[in-house]
């Protein structure tokens, strides 16, 4: 295989795929990056068994081939080549040669045919969404997603298919993150899949803000298709909890708050959070709220926040970094917080189809 | 429910409603069934999954308080529901593609526990009285993980079944609940994991993978003998799981006091639940794998094939079922009938081990020390008192009986002594024998131990 290409080609293909390679593989060809070469691009695809993520660029192919070389020592060598133009060349042994400008470099690869192949997914269902609404979905939902790794079922987001909307939900037990997308597709495609972490946080970085991304549901796994990016992963799997169980039905009191203004005081307050006892108080009165926090031994923080509240005094306490997950990615000017009562959870809410469920924690008296 | 579940889970519904707010009562708890009760624990039937969920992970503490206030004591919280709820998936659950690689450590993949041997089940497993307690206690500890023997400490030579055993468990228990969190790995595993996760400064993460596991099974813990800083991070491990009542399987080819350079604190920790040692097997054991094998092979061979094979291999299991693999490939292949010479010549590599490794001066030693509940010590002393002087005279007549070694070699053994010596020992012995009855029967049963 040999071929010539530019050095920001090269680097831009590598980065997207880089991530996907895990540090600690148990197979050598899981480090290594698989290039294929023919017509006038070159395919790279990288995998971790679990996810597998497979892009390409432009380049002047001489000779068509393919083989893999080691993903990050090739990355670290792209980067600090001095000139702009590169050409590899690979013999039959799979030993690849780097020349740019002065520089010459060989590493050793390994065959192709060891590389394991990515799934097909033939008679899958396909379905497409605008990739701006899908990573808006995910940004809103993503952080909430359990790192407890004995509930595997909740590593992950549900992608819930269902009557022309795609529901994303994901929940750690303690909060749950649900955004409904609106879209259209036949009754036979209707699913509950569950994408695993690794893949949604891939899947963020390659969505873009404009084009479509297909979506491909096959048995056990699931293709994300963005024209010049393929991610493929495996499905968790398992049967997601009933999430609806866990939103209040009704809320007895509701305030109006201003998202980036309240998430500053909470950012503010929080810093006199201590660590055992990591809790912030919110005390509710006409028009006000007092954001409290303190910690034993060391002090105390206090803001105020005036508010558009009509109801009873009353006071809540929440976990800071659950209670600014949201506000962080979130993009509206105002959102609403919906109280029942002090033991009871809150929900943040938006003029559009989103909600937060959030548990409180205890006040200690 | 039955009406002393009713009774009783009124009594706690009356002390749980004050501990959480009437909305949270009626959204999770309104809907739940108290279905059994019994001294250790309650088991409480939900709608689906979403509440034993999120009940386990908000409201336990005041569900534990209401049990208190209600039962005087806290009960083990289990919750069961109704199988195949909600999931209007349309998802298969096979994987699309079986790729020909190593299964990382992790519970999901493909229907059973990654790094167990399928084979490896408590069905496969023959017991007899060389492993009947170790075999016992392994399932035990199956049946009621960390409330049995914790930890369970299983030792034994060169393919006698610890593995097997570990495995077995493993399986056992996830099979019971696929959502264990089992993990097996040899200890050699853990360490090189260990170092990997300090050099590419992982510790949290590697730390977080082994303590939360729930069933921890470690193969060949003799390897951490001399590793000062895995030992300590193992340490910290065993702790954590231990003080989290989770149970910890262990195996290793020998006691964990006679494990070179393994910190005190660590023996102590192992020798603290139960030490079950695998001997190897006798003839009559040895048969019965044999023919189970053989029998789940499919393989068909006369019986005094099998009772040859059973007769001449008799130090490990493994080595007796790759003789048997041996015999029979070459019965089906070359469809000649076997004769005695034809698997002698055949297994004329194992069989000349098996001679070697038949019985060494150290081993009668040891079992005739163990009889006379001497010390192995004493074996070699110079001390005459005939409590010590009669087991050691014991002990080089068998090793003269047994064993191909001259009186020399014998003298040499048995602490520098004179080939004299010994000789006059199995005079000794011999005329003690005749002259009593007690004394044959001893030595004739220490001997058939020693033969197997």
């Amino acid at each position: 295989m040999k071929f010539s290409v530019t050095k920001e080609k090269l680097l831009e293909g590598l980065q997207q795929v880089q991530n996907v390679v895990s540090t600690r593989t148990t197979l050598p060809i899981l480090s290594n990056v698989l290039l294929q070469a023919n017509g006038n691009e070159v395919h790279l695809t990288t995998t971790d068994l679990d996810v597998g993520v497979r892009g390409s660029f432009e380049a002047q192919v001489e000779k068509a081939g393919a083989t893999t070389l080691p993903a990050r020592r090739l990355f670290n060598i792209v980067r600090e080549l001095p000139s702009s133009e590169i050409q590899i060349d690979v013999d039959g042994k799979n030993a690849a040669s780097i020349r740019s400008g002065q520089s010459f470099f060989k590493i050793l690869g390994l065959p192709e045919e060891e590389f394991p192949p990515l799934p097909k997914f033939e008679n899958a269902k396909v379905v497409t969404i605008r990739q701006k609404d899908l990573r808006d979905g995910l940004r809103k939902t993503s952080y909430a997603i359990s790192t407890d790794e004995t509930r595997y079922v909740l590593n992950g987001v549900l992608f819930s298919f269902k009557e022309n909307k795609l529901t994303l939900v994901a929940t750690d037990g303690r909060r749950l993150a649900m955004v409904d997308i609106e879209l259209e597709f036949p009754r036979s495609h209707e699913a509950d899949i569950i994408v695993p972490t690794k893949a949604v946080t891939e899947l963020q970085r390659l969505l873009a803000d404009d084009g479509e991304v297909k979506v491909s549901v096959g048995s056990g796994q699931i293709a994300f298709d963005l024209n010049k990016t393929l991610l493929v992963s495996k499905l968790i799997e398992g049967n997601y909890p009933n999430y609806r169980q866990v939103i209040p039905s009704e809320a007895k009191e509701r305030v109006t708050l201003e998202r980036e203004t309240f998430l500053n005081s909470l950012r503010r307050v929080s810093l006199l959070a201590s660590e055992k006892s990591n809790s912030i108080k919110l005390n509710f009165s006409k028009n006000n709220i007092d954001i409290t926090a303190n910690t034993p031994e060391v002090g105390e923080a206090k803001e105020s926040l005036p508010v558009v509240y009509k109801g009873r005094d009353f006071s809540i306490a929440f976990n800071p970094e659950f209670l600014m997950a949201p506000l962080r990615n979130l993009a509206e000017d105002e959102v609403f917080l919906d109280l029942i009562d002090e033991m009871s959870p809150g929900v943040l809410k938006i003029q559009t189809p989103f909600l937060y469920v959030l548990m409180p924690m205890r006040i200690s008296a | 429910m039955d009406e002393k579940c009713a009774q009783l889970w009124q009594k706690l519904s009356v002390a749980l409603k004050p501990q959480v707010s009437a909305d949270t009562f009626k959204r999770w708890f309104s809907a739940v069934e108290l279905v059994k009760a019994t001294g250790d624990s309650l088991t409480f039937r939900v709608p689906n999954n979403i509440y034993q969920f999120w009940i386990e992970s908000n409201h336990m503490a005041a569900l534990q308080a209401a049990i208190v206030a209600a039962l005087g004591g806290p009960r083990e919280v289990k919750f069961s529901s109704p199988s195949g709820t909600s999931s209007e998936a349309g998802v298969d659950e096979a994987v699309i593609k079986e790729l020909p690689v190593e299964q990382l450590r992790d519970n999901r993949t493909n229907g059973t526990v990654a790094g167990l041997n399928p084979r490896n089940t408590f069905e496969t497993f023959v017991v007899g009285p060389n492993n009947e307690i170790a075999h016992a206690a392994s399932l035990a500890v199956a049946q009621s993980p960390a409330r049995t023997y914790n930890p369970l400490f299983i030792y034994g030579g060169v393919g006698l079944g610890k593995t097997h055993l570990m495995q077995a468990i493993g399986h056992y228990v996830w099979a019971k609940k696929k959502s264990t969190k089992v993990m097996y790995l040899s200890s050699e595993l853990f360490i090189n994991e260990f170092i990997d996760a300090i050099q590419h400064n992982n510790l949290v993460k590697f730390r977080k993978r082994y303590r939360q596991a729930e069933l921890l099974l470690i193969d060949d813990i003799q390897f951490l003998g001399g590793k000062e800083r895995s030992q300590e991070e193992f340490f910290h491990t065993f702790n954590t799981l231990f003080d989290g009542h989770k149970q910890i399987v262990l195996s290793s080819d020998r006691p964990a006091s006679e494990i070179t350079n393994l910190e005190h604190r660590l023996v102590s920790r192992f020798e603290w639940g139960l030490t079950a040692e695998l001997q190897p097997p006798a003839i009559e054991t040895r048969l019965a794998i044999l023919r189970k094998k053989a029998l789940a092979l499919q393989i068909k061979l006369q019986d005094q094939v099998l009772e040859f094979l059973a007769s001449r291999i008799r130090t490990n299991v493994r080595r007796l079922e790759g003789a048997l693999m041996r015999v029979a490939s070459f019965a089906s292949l070359s469809g000649k009938e076997l004769t005695q010479e034809i698997i002698e010549h055949l297994l004329k590599d194992i069989l000349q081990e098996e001679a070697r490794n038949s019985i060494t001066i150290e081993q009668i030693q040891r079992r005739v020390a163990e009889h006379f509940d001497v010390r192995l010590a004493d074996m070699t002393s110079k001390r005459r008192p005939a409590n010590i002087a009669f087991p050691r005279q014991v002990a080089m007549y068998l090793a003269r009986e047994l064993t191909k070694a001259s009186l020399n070699e014998i003298g040499e053994a048995f602490g520098g002594r004179d080939h004299g010596t010994v000789l006059h020992a199995c005079k000794l012995v011999k005329k003690r024998m005749h002259e009593q009855d007690s004394v044959r029967q001893t030595i004739s049963f220490i001997d058939s131990s020693l033969q197997r």
